[in-house]
């Protein structure tokens, strides 16, 4: 296997620089939809290791990079590709100002409970 | 957990991102607090292929100087069925500022850290919190258990105003690191509150 750190980054995303989706969060989770666990074995390379990755569990996009040793630009546009193709589904991060307040005081109530 | 079954998937509440930067100088800890409180082992992505690829587009071929990479390390914390919050610590200087926006972009917050040695490091960083309104708050780092500076030294150097929190951090500790957390999150709170 060629090692992925090896490859010019743009000849994964065929030259691109920009993710099709602009607003993709580096820590948006992603995972995979039945459509693209169908497609596993039809698809190639990185982007196949990316929809099996996130069918075993959602992973941040900065997740996705890390693991499959990629480019965290790449792994966006690639990302950002397989939502566009229905591969994957992404959760992304709350921006409702009124969710906000709910979701600090329980990220507070949850590190209060670490020992 | 499995996360296989479609009926399951089906019933399964989405996961909730949310993200807190650390930010701060070479050597200064950002790596250990993330450690020390992350449930995953620290995870480094490369994150310049952005500007990387912009110098490509632009000439046609690859000038090697544009090559160069920066490491982003994070972490995570499952704070609930629901929420993920992950930790990224992020160099604090200005020629990784083109990465801030990406980091910053719907944080909670940032946990600013500082060496009172080398106070220079943590200047962008604490400009462009301020400039974007994110809400932070400053850690210095007790290396060996002791302080070389007043905390009011710090904050004179730094000109923090006294809306800043400024606390002490040792990176190594857990407990340490999620009471520093907690005060980010505290600030982020009346932050919002204040809207």
């Amino acid at each position: 296997m060629v090692d992925p750190a090896r490859v010019p980054p743009y000849l994964l995303t065929g030259g691109r620089a920009r993710p099709v989706d602009e607003n993709l969060a580096i820590e948006a989770q992603v995972f995979t939809t039945l459509a693209g666990r169908a497609d596993i074995p039809i698809l190639q390379f990185e982007v196949r290791d990316i929809v099996a990755a996130c069918d075993d569990e959602p992973l941040a996009v900065v997740e996705v990079a890390s693991k499959l040793g990629l480019h965290l630009g790449v792994a966006r546009v690639l990302v950002g590709d397989l939502v566009a193709s229905g591969h994957l589904m992404v959760q992304r991060p709350p921006i409702d100002p009124s969710r906000r307040v709910e979701i600090i005081e329980r990220v507070i109530r949850g590190l209060d409970q670490l020992d | 957990m499995d996360w296989t079954s479609s009926t399951e998937r089906a019933t399964r509440r989405p996961p909730i991102p949310v993200k807190i930067v650390i930010a701060g100088g070479f050597g200064v800890g950002k790596t250990t607090a993330v450690g020390a409180i992350s449930e995953i082992d620290v995870l480094t992505t490369e994150a310049a292929m952005t500007e990387v690829a912009a110098e490509i587009d632009r000439t046609g071929h690859t000038p090697d100087k544009t090559l160069t990479t920066v490491a982003l390390d994070f972490g995570r914390i499952t704070i609930d069925a629901e929420i993920k919050l992950y930790l990224f610590g992020t160099p604090g200087q200005d020629r990784f500022g083109f990465m801030w926006h990406d980091l910053t972009e719907g944080a909670l917050g940032a946990l600013v850290i500082v060496d009172t040695r080398r106070l220079d490091d943590c200047y962008p960083a604490v400009d462009y919190f301020e400039k974007i309104g994110l809400p932070f708050v400053v850690a210095v780092n007790m290396f060996d258990g002791k302080l070389d500076h007043e905390l009011n030294d710090v904050r004179w150097a730094l000109a923090v105003g006294e809306k800043t929190p400024l606390i002490t951090v040792d990176a190594r500790s857990r407990r340490s690191v999620r009471d520093a957390l907690v005060a980010v999150l505290h600030q982020a709170l009346t932050k919002a509150g204040a809207r």
